[in-house]
């Protein structure tokens, strides 16, 4: 009997734990949740996807050469899907990079879009985000319609081959299907508590 | 006068000849002088090139970048493994993902760390073909080594920092193993 117990235990641990560590589908509902920006205002997912077409999950950070290499282009398709009703929100998980320091990268690279520090990781967690850049897309019914790189080149902007964030937003505003709604980030990897 | 000079003259020539020998086959300054710089340019298709020719030895190639902090701290581990294991048959090949605007500092390094072992850059573009033709599991992040057997199979791929001991234990069950 007690070896049942124990049998029974461990395939509930090892349910749970795939669980946790299991990445998140194309889909699936997008996690909620509700915090600050480094600007002092509240921000709720849900509330942002009632007034938009879609909201970008971006986990950004201030020291990645990777995430750094972007600071360009986040601004730049953060202003222009604004204009177009998407929403980009920039999630900074990592420990490492204390909330004014994030402030003030944001303020230095004119990100003018809302950003949130993610005290315990808890956003990255839900999400299963594991690197700085990486993008998910979630449209208002609260699915996951995008994840994975914001192009296929981080070094070299006029090398891109692939904008992938952007076809993917291009095709949900133009209510096609998204061709390619999973790409493998790459990037740092998010420094955890 | 004229045999004293003339042994003056034989000596120093075989001082110069035998300095020229010392820079030549004293494996260390070679190594230093040599492996200092940056090796070449990589992309998939020259990466695998480059593990053919490695067959026959047990090999970890490191990806690193000098912005990386746990990098820089476990380099010199890496070091002083390929010098105490290569005459076993280990070698490393490290390989840059710096962005092309920090060679200067990617040369910096490499000068004052005198690896020992070859370190290539990992070329501009196509980050994720070249990504998962090291490994599919692979999402970039740094360090990351992979261990490949003589006969050029994948052993193993070891992501973030590791021990000099880790490393140690693990190069050593590749190079006692059959593959």
């Amino acid at each position: 009997m007690r070896r049942w117990k124990t049998l029974l235990l461990a395939l509930t641990g090892a349910v749970a734990l795939s669980s946790v560590s299991s990445a998140l589908s194309i889909g699936a509902p997008a996690p909620a949740f509700s915090l600050t920006t480094l600007d002092g205002k509240p921000l709720a997912l849900a509330d942002a996807l009632k007034s938009h077409k879609a909201v970008v999950v971006l986990f950004v950070a201030t020291r990645c050469p990777y995430s750094n290499a972007y600071n360009v282009r986040m601004k730049q398709m953060a202003e222009a899907y604004e204009k177009q009703g998407v929403l980009f929100v920039g999630i900074n998980s990592n420990s490492s990079e204390p909330e004014a320091e994030a402030r003030e990268h944001a303020r230095k690279h004119g990100h003018t879009f809302p950003i949130v520090k993610d005290p315990n990781n808890k956003i990255a967690d839900l999400y299963d985000a594991k690197r700085t850049p990486e993008a998910f897309v979630v449209t208002p019914d609260g699915t996951l319609r995008y994840h994975g790189r914001i192009d296929d080149n981080s070094e070299d902007e006029a090398k891109v081959t692939s904008p992938d964030l952007k076809n993917a937003l291009d095709a949900l505003l133009a209510g096609r299907p998204i061709q390619s709604a999973e790409t493998k980030a790459f990037g740092c990897t998010i420094k955890r508590v | 006068m004229h045999d004293q000079t003339g042994l003056k003259r034989r000596l120093r020539g075989a001082g110069v000849a035998f300095a020229a020998a010392a820079l030549l086959f004293a494996p260390d300054s070679r190594a230093a002088g040599s492996f200092a710089r940056i090796a070449g340019e990589l992309d998939a298709a020259s990466f695998r090139d480059l593990l053919v020719r490695q067959k026959g030895s047990v090999v970890l190639v490191n990806f690193w970048a000098t912005w990386c902090v746990p990098c820089r701290e476990e380099y010199p581990d890496l070091v002083r493994l390929q010098r105490e294991l290569a005459p076993r048959g280990f070698r490393i090949v490290g390989v840059s993902t710096d962005f092309g605007s920090q060679r200067g500092a990617v040369e910096k390094f490499l000068g004052a760390m005198k690896p020992g072992f070859p370190n290539y850059w990992k070329k501009s573009g196509n980050e994720q073909a070249f990504i998962e033709s090291v490994d599919r599991d692979w999402g970039g992040e740094l360090p990351f080594s992979v261990l490949y057997a003589r006969d050029g199979t994948r052993v193993k791929s070891l992501s973030g920092n590791h021990t000099y001991a880790h490393y140690r234990r693990e190069i050593l069950e590749a190079l006692n193993g059959k593959r």
